[in-house]
């Protein structure tokens, strides 16, 4: 009984245990070391195997004695040594978090109302929610890139109203602005969700006995109704701050030359500076920031994330 | 409750809806748009839906998306539903991290390793690179929903079964299988979408020819963006409007369990 | 239920079902590198299809090949990316034989340096690197764009903040910060490139953005006045303005300070799916009269010797397109880096990109 039992667990859960073996655990392990390789003479990894000199097989080059030649330590001293790094990384955090902030202001008042909408509205509320993020990401970019274009109606009427006050016209495509709020736009969705699901649980009764107590609005929107929503708040905030933390698509198209953030130098190591070694160092600074911050929204949250999925 | 308050609320509502969906409207009017700048209105053309129709590169690109997503999805739904299950059964410990994680971490870091990984494997670049990328992706989400369908289905019904004598295989098929069904489907749509939505993972083990729909776009976008980029985005949007009407019809539950 | 999801399954595979013709020749070119006219001709004359991928730096090209890249048939890499394809064995050699129109090439051009005896290349045409400009807001504001001062003074930058794009290309961006600076861009020498990298990052804030590609598109619609890019895209912004009727001209013009010049060629990738449409195609490009459209309607620098009566007097006159031996004197073909020079770059650049 229990063999068989044995047996068909391991039929259930064996095909995708070794397919996420095979393509996420065994890939990601190969980053992690590549982080410790010297980078080849064209860029990519300088190889560990070769034609041995002597018998012309292709063998294993390292060995006991000059295993220094092939791994170091020098690309983590790089990243430490250099401040232009840090400083993107907390530059990156920075962008991360007020894109966090602003999702969170947008989406508080709209989940509130969905959550105490009459039960049959709700589903649809949610719906329009996630209506625009079911078109294509980059599409939604790109509609930021027309709104925000230098000859775009949005532009000229902001600088239209700029000239009035006597300020120079300014550009909005192109700089940390249209960064910010196009994360903004893209995540949204992901702060909502997880808000709503929680404030919906809310007994409407412990509103009504802190007013019947005499509470202000503010007073019970701060004493009540926040401290309440937490799990949700830091559920949201962990799923617009990591993706957003790693996007590297979004500062690409509507950046310019200041609104670069970690994503991007990352993938300048891949595909433009063939640098794969020290990509593969910022990328594991960049997987330990998000556990990081995951560890800390999920201590913050205790059981926050369970709303959010 | 008071009604200035619900006003306050109703405005604040009102305005992220705006900002949510004014973008999108943008995009699908400049798509009727007599001139190639985005910028002013000049007059109502479908002229760009021409050129869109006429685009091989784009339709051959609008084809493989297709083709990847329904292949990936079906090869996900099954690995993901296996996952889903084996997650609810049993007490495992590296099963849960492996589906967990390429969901919790930023893409850019799966499409990292998975490119070193297929050039180490000496792979050809191509739809297979993409399609085995793209299940590694949606499994995570599609094991999700399927072990919450699970939760919320009353485990009495099977040990019912089970009762009357039906073998732990038919008490499967004719009882969990049938209760868990919406929640697969609603997975497996999530994986199509997630497939065809990719943008960040494919344009990294992509290949050569091997273009998909996010990649022509994203292409467009760097090079020289026309009204026919409009054009694909609200046929697109169509779409998707289009597969989740008829995701409502088939699974009603579907939408709710997928968020 | 299930009947339904069937169905929908069943009309996404017959929309997927159209047919797909069996000779394709992939391209992995330049963007803006071939008329769509020349396409056509040589579909036609081939019976078969052309599949063209664009990038807009040799480093993206080679990044994207390093990486595993496969299925391409050709690709345009220019001078100095001949040695890292085939030192790693990336492309495979030209089939003379099958290539007859080689005898058309003009022999200045031929058994460069990258490539001695010409084993793996013929070139293909050939670009300035140069700055572009939207003539009426420049001279509005009184700005010389024969210096290199154009894109790295801060003094001329200030009056042109966020109008300007530059190249996202390492070698070529800081080949400019070098002959800005008086040096030779081709030094490799590292105190030369800080002091380039420096020139780089003072005038960084007021560029708009690193821009390979879609410059062209910016300039013929006004946003940007001033870019730092290849002479044939600034001929095709220019041809743009016009088609577009835009109330200004897109000018173009050399540096005194000196300018690279790019020979780009035609490889044949190690591994090509139908080497047979390659060299086809090769041969088709090498034909004066086609390789002439590369200079007429694309605006580039032509080697064919056969393509000189094809090609129009109005552009046989643009010395940035043509160049007279005098401009040749101040031409630098860059060179090719690899190992530790190589590395440099990357970091420089990389610090260049990551710099406030």
């Amino acid at each position: 009984m229990t063999r068989s039992k044995n047996l068909a667990k391991w039929l259930i859960s064996g095909p995708p245990l070794l397919y996420l073996i095979f393509f996420f655990a065994i890939p990601t392990a190969m980053m992690a070391f590549a982080a410790f390789r010297f980078p080849g003479d064209y860029g990519g990894l300088m190889p560990l195997f070769g034609a041995d000199p002597a018998t012309g097989k292709n063998v294993l080059l390292v060995n006991s004695q000059n295993w220094h030649d092939y791994l170091t330590l020098d690309n983590f001293a790089r990243f430490f040594q250099e401040a232009v790094y840090i400083e993107l990384f907390i530059k990156s955090f920075g962008y991360a978090l007020l894109t966090t902030l602003l999702c969170l202001l947008a989406s508080y008042p709209l989940a509130w109302l969905i959550a105490r909408s009459p039960k049959k509205w709700r589903d649809l509320l949610v719906l329009l929610v996630i209506l625009p993020f079911w078109s294509n990401f980059l599409i939604r970019v790109y509609a930021w890139m027309i709104i925000l274009g230098p000859q775009g109606y949005f532009a000229k009427l902001v600088n239209t109203l700029l000239g009035v006050v006597g300020i120079a016209p300014q550009q909005f495509l192109f700089t940390p602005f249209a960064v910010i709020i196009v994360l903004v736009y893209v995540h949204l969705p992901f702060m909502v969700l997880p808000l709503y699901a929680n404030l919906e649980k809310h007994d409407m009764a412990l509103l009504d006995a802190a007013q019947d107590l005499g509470a202000s609005r503010w007073q019970r929107f701060w004493k009540v109704t926040w401290p309440l929503s937490l799990p949700g708040v830091y559920a949201g905030a962990a799923l617009v701050f990591i993706p957003a933390l790693g996007i590297f698509a979004v500062p690409d198209l509507v950046g310019g030359t200041d609104g670069i953030m970690i994503g991007n130098l990352i993938k300048q190591q891949f595909l433009d500076s063939r640098d794969w070694p020290f990509g593969s160092v910022l990328s594991i600074m960049l997987t330990l920031s998000v556990l990081l911050m995951a560890g800390l929204m999920a201590v913050l949250g205790r059981g926050g994330k369970r709303n959010a999925l | 409750m008071h009604s200035k308050q619900s006003k306050w609320l109703w405005a604040a509502s009102l305005l992220v809806y705006g900002f949510l969906y004014l973008p999108l409207v943008i995009v699908v009017v400049y798509s009727f748009n007599d001139s190639r700048l985005n910028a002013e209105w000049v007059g109502f053309t479908t002229h760009w839906y021409g050129v869109l129709f006429a685009d091989d590169q784009m339709l051959t690109a609008a084809r493989n998306s297709l083709l990847i997503g329904l292949v990936s999805s079906i090869f996900a739904t099954f690995f993901g539903t296996l996952a889903g299950l084996a997650m609810y059964k049993y007490k495992l410990r590296l099963l849960p991290i492996l589906v967990l994680t390429p969901i919790a971490i930023p893409e850019i870091l799966m499409a990292l390793s998975l490119l070193m990984f297929f050039v180490a494997l000496n792979f050809s670049m191509g739809y297979l690179s993409i399609g085995l990328a793209h299940i590694a992706f949606s499994i995570g989400f599609v094991a999700i929903v399927v072990r919450s369908r699970l939760q919320g289905m009353d485990e009495s019904l099977v040990e019912a079964a089970r009762d009357l004598g039906a073998g732990p295989l038919q008490a499967f098929w004719r009882v969990t299988f049938p209760l868990i069904l919406p929640g697969i489907i609603a997975g497996a749509l999530m994986a199509f979408t997630l497939s065809i939505d990719d943008f960040v993972i494919t344009y990294f083990v992509a290949g050569a020819g091997a273009s998909t729909l996010p990649l022509q776009i994203y292409s467009m976008l760097k090079i020289a963006v026309t009204p026919e980029v409009n054009a694909i985005s609200s046929l697109l949007m169509l779409l998707t409007l289009a597969l989740i009407v008829i995701a409502a019809k088939i699974a009603p539950g579907a939408l709710r369990a997928s968020h | 239920m299930k009947k339904q999801f069937l169905a929908l399954m069943l009309a996404a595979g017959a929309a997927m079902g159209t047919a797909q013709a069996d000779d394709v020749l992939h391209i992995y070119n330049w963007n803006n590198y071939i008329a769509p006219e020349t396409v056509k001709h040589f579909e036609a004359d081939c019976k078969c299809k052309v599949v063209q991928d664009y990038y807009g730096a040799m480093e993206e090209m080679l990044a994207k090949l390093a990486a595993g890249a496969k299925g391409y048939d050709i690709v345009v890499p220019t001078g100095f990316a001949l040695p890292p394809l085939i030192k790693q064995g990336l492309v495979q050699p030209l089939d003379k034989s099958k290539i007859p129109n080689l005898k058309n090439m003009n022999p200045a051009f031929m058994n460069s340096q990258f490539d001695k005896g010409n084993v793996y290349s013929v070139p293909y045409a050939f670009t300035t690197t140069l700055i572009g400009y939207n003539d009426k807001k420049i001279k509005e504001l009184g700005i010389d764009p024969t210096s290199w001062a154009a894109i790295f003074d801060p003094k001329v930058l200030e009056k042109i903040k966020g109008k300007v794009t530059v190249l996202d290309d390492p070698k070529e961006l800081f080949a400019a910060a070098m002959m800005y600076n008086g040096f030779n861009p081709n030094s490799t020498d590292i105190n030369q490139w800080q002091k380039a990298k420096e020139t780089i990052i003072k005038a960084k804030p007021y560029w708009a953005a690193f821009n390979n590609q879609s410059y062209i598109k910016e300039l013929t619609v006004g946003n940007i006045w001033l870019a730092h890019g290849y002479s044939n895209d600034m001929f095709q912004a220019n041809t743009d303005a016009h088609t577009a009727k835009r109330p200004f001209n897109i000018a173009y013009s050399l540096q005194k300070e000196g300018n690279t010049l790019s020979v780009d060629n035609m490889m044949v990738m190690k591994g090509a799916p139908r080497p047979d449409l390659a060299f086809k195609f090769i041969n088709f490009m090498l034909d004066g009269k086609n390789s002439s459209e590369l200079t007429n309607m694309i605006g580039s620098g032509n080697p064919n010797a056969a393509a000189a009566q094809f090609v129009s007097p109005d552009i046989k006159k643009i010395n940035a397109v043509f160049p007279t031996p005098d401009n040749m004197k101040k031409l630098y073909q860059l060179n090719s880096l690899e190992g530790k020079p190589l590395r440099d770059l990357n970091r420089l650049w990389t610090e260049v990109k990551t710099a406030r």
